[in-house]
């Protein structure tokens, strides 16, 4: 499959800040993509940079084949970054028809816009003044308008945010149904539980760094652990035998080791002759994954510096 | 055109309507003063000239001249009331209109505006929205430009309607003789002026385009756009400058009167008041100096926004 976001080394520092360090990343057509990491990490960097807003202190990125920044690359990309700003003194309608003048010609701007904000569940107070919508109004606005030109790739950085629960199932519905027809969505999100029930890729940024990157569940099952009990006398015997799994004592008689099974485990020390009084199989959810991830080294995240 | 069709509609917000609402009333006050003040200087009583003794000077050639600049004084205090109900006709109010605009009023009305419409795309944090639609960012600043330009010319057309109803009522009220002047020769003159003063409206929106890309916010926009026009009286003041002053361009490509002689019972702008020196150096160099401003403002906005990082 063609990759639709292709970035190479690609860096970015502000004023003293290093945002990005050499982030490497593909994107594959058809995905939904999370793209997850804690505040400053440097997600909403690299969006920017996708989207031509920023630009890169070193490095290379393609979107949809285009070398980035190149505004004719931009024709079937919906955004959506950060919290989403419109005018305050138009109706929401009204914000979504600028938009959709502002950019390439929509043969029908009326229609897409209306098709749009009824896609996000807005028709009912589309012609109210924005300045009078709630945050959640305001996201979905700001998801519309990334629909308004029917994308084959969306950017959405924090879409969730402010939306109750009924509007993020309603969302996750949505990016599912987008998905299924061919669109490549790009997530950036807070929301774990979320990108582990609709992404099919998820990358870990940290520090401005990729930390990790794969199928949102291969991610969980790389970190299995298996907690073995064994009699206290020969815990020590089964810590070695079972070294070559990052072992580590866990209580006066358990060791817990880094495996996808215990099967293994379990024939090591079997051999040996040392019986296991109890196996217990670790499996993290993509949070801890994302938390043993993205903490450093001595507790706390790092500071935001965008 | 759709882009610059959409930045207009923009501007169909509260502060411009506002703002022409108050360019509105400002003509009209300034009529109503002007006709008053016409009114009270064609009052004072012709044939009089004071003697000698009475102007404080000793018989002789000062006398003489002392005279003739007192009866030129009395004659043009007697010209006044036609003169002002000649610049109130409603063809010829559009140079009245024109100069108001081409000068501090119209600076200051588009310093608010390029604030609103220009800088607040920064502050209101919509400039992200606006350039993930449309990614040339020079067209961006283009809508921008003409449409802040156009809004400009809206204020013009604002007060020349303004005055275009009131003057009649004003001159009817303060009794002031009617204006000998063909329709044609009014319209000739208004139509020239508001040609001229689109110019330096387009001037005055590219100051404040550049303004708000150095700034990036409504607060700061606005501020250094009325900064620098002020700064452009100021140095136009200062001896030595001459006509290397934008204000000095903007004075001679107007035609504006200079420093005292613009005082009028009503001024055809606010602007060569400011400005002691008699700096006619002609309309050309006047043309010159506001087109290679308005191409320098330009040429710094688009090369400075299209290396700017966007992070609001």
């Amino acid at each position: 499959m063609a990759a639709v976001i292709e970035c190479r080394k690609l860096t970015k520092r502000y004023r003293g800040t290093t945002a990005l360090t050499g982030l490497d990343l593909s994107v594959e057509a058809g995905q939904v993509f999370g793209f997850l990491g804690p505040n400053g990490a440097g997600k909403t960097t690299t969006l920017r940079i996708l989207l031509g807003l920023v630009t890169a202190t070193s490095g290379q990125a393609w979107l949809n084949g285009r070398r980035v920044p190149d505004p004719a690359g931009l024709a079937r990309v919906g955004a959506m970054i950060e919290e989403p700003a419109f005018y305050p003194w138009l109706t929401g309608r009204r914000n979504l028809d600028l938009l959709a003048l502002s950019g390439a010609r929509l043969p029908a701007r009326g229609e897409e816009v209306a098709a749009a904000l009824d896609r996000v569940g807005l028709t009912g107070v589309a012609d109210r003044k924005v300045k009078g919508y709630s945050q959640g109004m305001r996201q979905r606005l700001g998801l519309a308008t990334a629909l308004l030109r029917q994308p084959t790739l969306l950017l959405l950085d924090e879409p969730a945010n402010g939306m109750d629960p009924a509007g993020i199932r309603e969302f996750r519905t949505l990016l599912r149904s987008l998905a299924d027809d061919g669109t490549t969505v790009f997530l950036s999100s807070h929301l774990l539980a979320e990108v582990e029930q609709v992404c099919d890729q998820v990358a870990v940024l940290q520090a401005g760094r990729l930390v990790d990157q794969g199928p949102a569940a291969a991610l969980a099952t790389a970190r299995t652990q298996v907690r073995v009990e064994v009699d206290p006398a020969d815990r020590d015997t089964a810590l070695a035998l079972l070294a070559p799994w990052a072992a580590r004592p866990d209580g006066p008689g358990g060791v817990t080791v880094e495996a996808a099974d215990g099967r293994t485990v379990n024939e090591v020390l079997g051999q040996a002759g040392i019986w296991a009084q109890q196996i217990v199989l670790k499996r993290p959810g993509l949070e801890e994954t994302f938390l043993e991830l993205t903490e450093p080294v001595g507790g706390g995240h790092a500071a935001d510096p965008r | 055109m759709r882009l610059i069709r959409a930045e207009l509609r923009k501007l169909g917000r509260p502060l411009t309507w506002g703002v022409a609402g108050a360019a509105a009333v400002f003509c009209v006050l300034l009529a109503v003063g002007g006709a008053h003040n016409a009114a009270l200087e064609g009052s004072t009583p012709a044939g009089h000239l004071p003697s000698c003794a009475e102007l404080g000077v000793p018989a002789g050639q000062q006398c003489t001249r002392a005279k003739a600049a007192e009866r030129a004084r009395v004659a043009q205090a007697n010209a006044q009331p036609a003169h002002v109900a000649a610049q109130l006709n409603p063809l010829a109010a559009g140079a009245e209109a024109a100069g108001l605009m081409a000068s501090l009023p119209g600076a200051l009305a588009l310093a608010l505006l390029a604030g609103a419409h220009i800088g607040g795309e920064w502050s209101g944090r919509t400039m992200k929205n606006l350039l993930t639609q449309q990614g040339w960012r020079w067209r961006v600043l283009a809508a921008k430009l003409i449409s802040l330009w156009l809004a400009g010319a809206g204020l013009l057309a604002v007060c020349w309607v303004a005055l275009a109803a009131a003057g009649p009522v004003l001159v009817r009220a303060d009794h002031l003789p009617a204006a000998h002047q063909s329709a044609a020769h009014a319209l000739g003159l208004a139509g020239s002026q508001v040609a001229r003063a689109l110019l330096v409206l387009a001037v005055f929106a590219a100051i404040g385009l550049l303004a708000a890309v150095l700034t990036r916010g409504t607060i700061g926009a606005t501020a250094a756009t009325a900064g620098v026009i002020i700064a452009m009286l100021v140095a136009a003041s200062l001896p030595g400058t001459g006509r290397w002053t934008p204000a000095t361009w903007v004075q001679d490509w107007m035609g504006f009167p200079a420093g005292q002689a613009s005082i009028t019972s009503l001024p055809t702008n606010f602007w060569s008041r400011f400005i002691s020196a008699t700096a006619a150096h002609g309309e050309l160099l006047g043309l010159l100096g506001l087109a290679g401003l308005l191409a320098a403002c330009w040429a710094a906005a688009t090369v400075l926004f299209r290396r700017q990082d966007i992070s609001g």
